[in-house]
């Protein structure tokens, strides 16, 4: 029989499959919403909604087994927080850390795919 | 009003997967009742019917964030006293001083296992109503 335990063991399985096979939109979701911010880097709400997305980034890859992900989404979400006075207060930012950040998330992302087994692929 | 039991856990998480899979924790390995919100707007539409036992919120969350949220239930009656607990990885001494003048009672770590968080949630419980016990003596 299977005990509550088991079963949200296997929910947790699976929803961290789904969240590894997702990871590529839910990247080019950050570098999308990045691009947006760098084209106004002055505008708070692009920066919010980046900010809030690689926030999210990092708190599903810690829960779904992407500690890689969630780290380098932490130092983007960290980097990020460092321009937040700025922008706030209309001096607008050299994002360099910025870009260097989302370079590791990509390639972090990069790495949990190919580690990670196809959860469309037959047992 | 407090059971000594808990029951009923009002739970606030914008994030779709993990509001998934905590709810399902929460209400199969622990047995407790638990209404899953995805914004404070959800959790002031069900909290007066729900009347919990405790309330469990993600801190940072688009457009109203997990304090703010903590402030507007507070105003209703059936959540007025029942303990808040605040989901984060922002646990530095200065954010713990800020959760803990806003009255929340304990905080739950993140990253954390979905698989033991109802244990965790016991034990916060467990510790309130030995609080409360205290007090009242």
């Amino acid at each position: 029989m299977t005990t509550p335990d088991e079963i949200v063991a296997m929910e947790l399985a699976r929803l961290s499959a789904t969240f590894v096979a997702q990871l590529p939109e839910q990247v080019q979701a950050v570098e999308d919403d990045m691009t947006a911010w760098l084209d106004e880097p002055g505008d708070v709400e692009r920066f919010e909604i980046l900010s809030h997305r690689v926030h999210q980034l990092k708190g599903s890859g810690s829960t779904f087994g992407c500690p890689g992900v969630s780290r380098a989404a932490r130092a983007l979400e960290q980097s990020l927080g460092a321009f937040r006075g700025e922008i706030v207060a209309g001096r607008l930012p050299a994002p360099v850390a910025v870009e260097s950040a989302m370079t590791e998330l990509q390639n972090e992302a990069r790495q949990a795919r190919t580690r990670s087994p196809d959860p469309e692929a037959s047992p | 009003m407090v059971n000594d039991a808990l029951q009923r856990i009002l739970y606030v998480e914008d994030d779709a997967d993990i509001r998934k899979i905590v709810s399902m924790s929460l209400e199969m390995v622990g047995d407790y009742t638990v209404a899953a919100c995805g914004s404070c707007a959800d959790a002031l539409d069900v909290v007066d019917d729900f009347d919990p036992d405790l309330l469990l919120l993600d801190v940072m969350m688009p457009d109203v964030d997990g304090p703010t949220t903590l402030s507007r239930l507070r105003r209703r009656a059936s959540a007025a006293d029942a303990p808040a607990v605040f989901i984060t990885a922002k646990v530095q001494a200065v954010d713990m001083a800020h959760y803990k003048r806003l009255g929340v009672f304990d905080v739950i770590v993140k990253p954390f296992d979905p698989l033991v968080l109802s244990d965790r949630i016991g034990q916060i419980w467990q510790h309130y109503r030995n609080r409360e016990h205290d007090d009242a003596g």
